[in-house]
């Protein structure tokens, strides 16, 4: 493990997001703690009705939840503020279903230790320039170039959870983080409340176990949602309390 | 419109009006929503009592039927209403969901606090690092 020369300040926690993941959760946390024994873990239980809860207990890991299925970006919010609360310094976003590599943790906090950036965005088509096949792969190529034109950064993969957030970031998404399919509409509101952002390329890897909770009809809702946020985020007012 | 509908949409805006006064009375309407009912029971009084604006506003329109103006409006003020509703129901989903979150970081930061004072009693085997 070689992890950036933090100051001694230096708080990091682990987010989360879980619905129905009791099978993937054990081996997530322990690839987790053996690359960053030294990040705190807190999982948000997202109204998971699979013993997600009983395996929390025997995990030994902070844990959030509540009864009735909200969302990821309910469980990132709810997440960061308890970061705020409990002053951690920084968060990194991992998912629940193992698709998201603990050896990547290090790239994506280096930025955020060195103040260069102060949201890091893990791109899995980054640095390979692995062509993204299929109806799915083309959207994402065209999200991907719209939001790239709205906000007038490079950004590669817009739909990608994994990321890592310094104190300023936290405090910000506590309050404003989306909700619903939250990632594009994520990299709108960041650029258009002018936080520093900057991508870092991650591995890419199947789930572990279980199903995607995507469906059909989740992808059109998604896509219509994330079309609004488009047209509206850029052009809504910028969040205020930023300047502290 | 003959005289007994025009008394007959008087009575109902007049009614209309009591209803929400009386409604507010008894706190089963906040002020701040009884306005735009207060506001179209007026209007319905208006146009109901003043029948020739009804007409002047249909001949501006090129309404033929004048009554149907009356429909216009009535629909007008429920469409303006059920759009507040969103906006109202918005900013309660808004209010909400801030609570579900603050009480979920309030109980684990209770549920570690627990841990911490007494950790045999507890269900949780957590033993937080400083």
């Amino acid at each position: 493990m070689t992890s950036a020369a933090f100051t001694p300040s230096f708080r990091g926690l682990i987010i989360i997001p879980a619905h129905n993941e009791a099978a993937n959760l054990p081996a997530v946390i322990a690839d987790l703690r053996q690359h960053r024994p030294d990040l705190e873990i807190l999982v948000v239980d997202d109204g998971s009705a699979d013993g997600t809860a009983a395996v929390l207990e025997q995990l030994n890991v902070r844990w959030l939840r509540w009864v009735e299925r909200r969302g990821v970006g309910a469980a990132i919010r709810a997440g960061l503020r308890y970061a705020m609360r409990s002053r951690f310094t920084a968060v990194v976003r991992v998912d629940a279903d193992g698709q998201h590599d603990a050896r990547d943790i290090d790239r994506l906090l280096a930025p955020i230790a060195d103040g260069s950036a102060e949201v890091v965005l893990g791109s899995r088509y980054g640095a390979t320039s692995e062509a993204r096949a299929g109806t799915v792969g083309a959207a994402q190529r065209m999200l991907a170039a719209f939001i790239s034109l709205v906000t007038r950064n490079s950004v590669t993969d817009p739909t990608c959870g994994f990321c890592a957030l310094g104190s300023r970031a936290i405090r910000l998404l506590a309050e404003h983080h989306p909700d619903g399919y939250p990632e594009p509409e994520l990299h709108l509101f960041l650029s258009r409340n002018a936080v520093a952002l900057t991508e870092v390329p991650v591995r890419a890897r199947g789930r572990l176990s279980g199903r995607t909770s995507l469906t059909p009809a989740r992808v059109v809702a998604a896509s219509a949602r994330v079309l609004l946020a488009l047209l509206i985020v850029p052009v809504r007012p910028a969040v205020e309390s930023l300047h502290d | 419109m003959t005289d007994r509908v025009q008394i007959a949409a008087l009575a109902a805006s007049i009614l209309l009006l009591l209803l929400v006064l009386e409604l507010v009375r008894r706190r089963h309407l906040a002020e701040e929503y009884s306005t735009l009912w207060i506001l179209s029971a007026l209007g319905l009084m208006a146009v109901s009592w003043r029948r020739d604006l009804l007409d002047t506003a249909a001949r501006w329109l090129g309404v033929y039927y004048p009554p149907a103006v009356l429909l216009l409006v009535v629909i007008l003020i429920v469409f303006t209403a059920s759009l507040s509703f969103s906006v109202i129901l918005s900013r309660h989903q808004r209010q909400i969901d801030r609570l579900i979150e603050e009480t979920a970081v309030m109980s684990a930061e209770l549920r570690e606090l627990r841990s911490e004072r007494e950790p045999r009693a507890s269900n949780s085997p957590l033993q937080l690092r400083r």
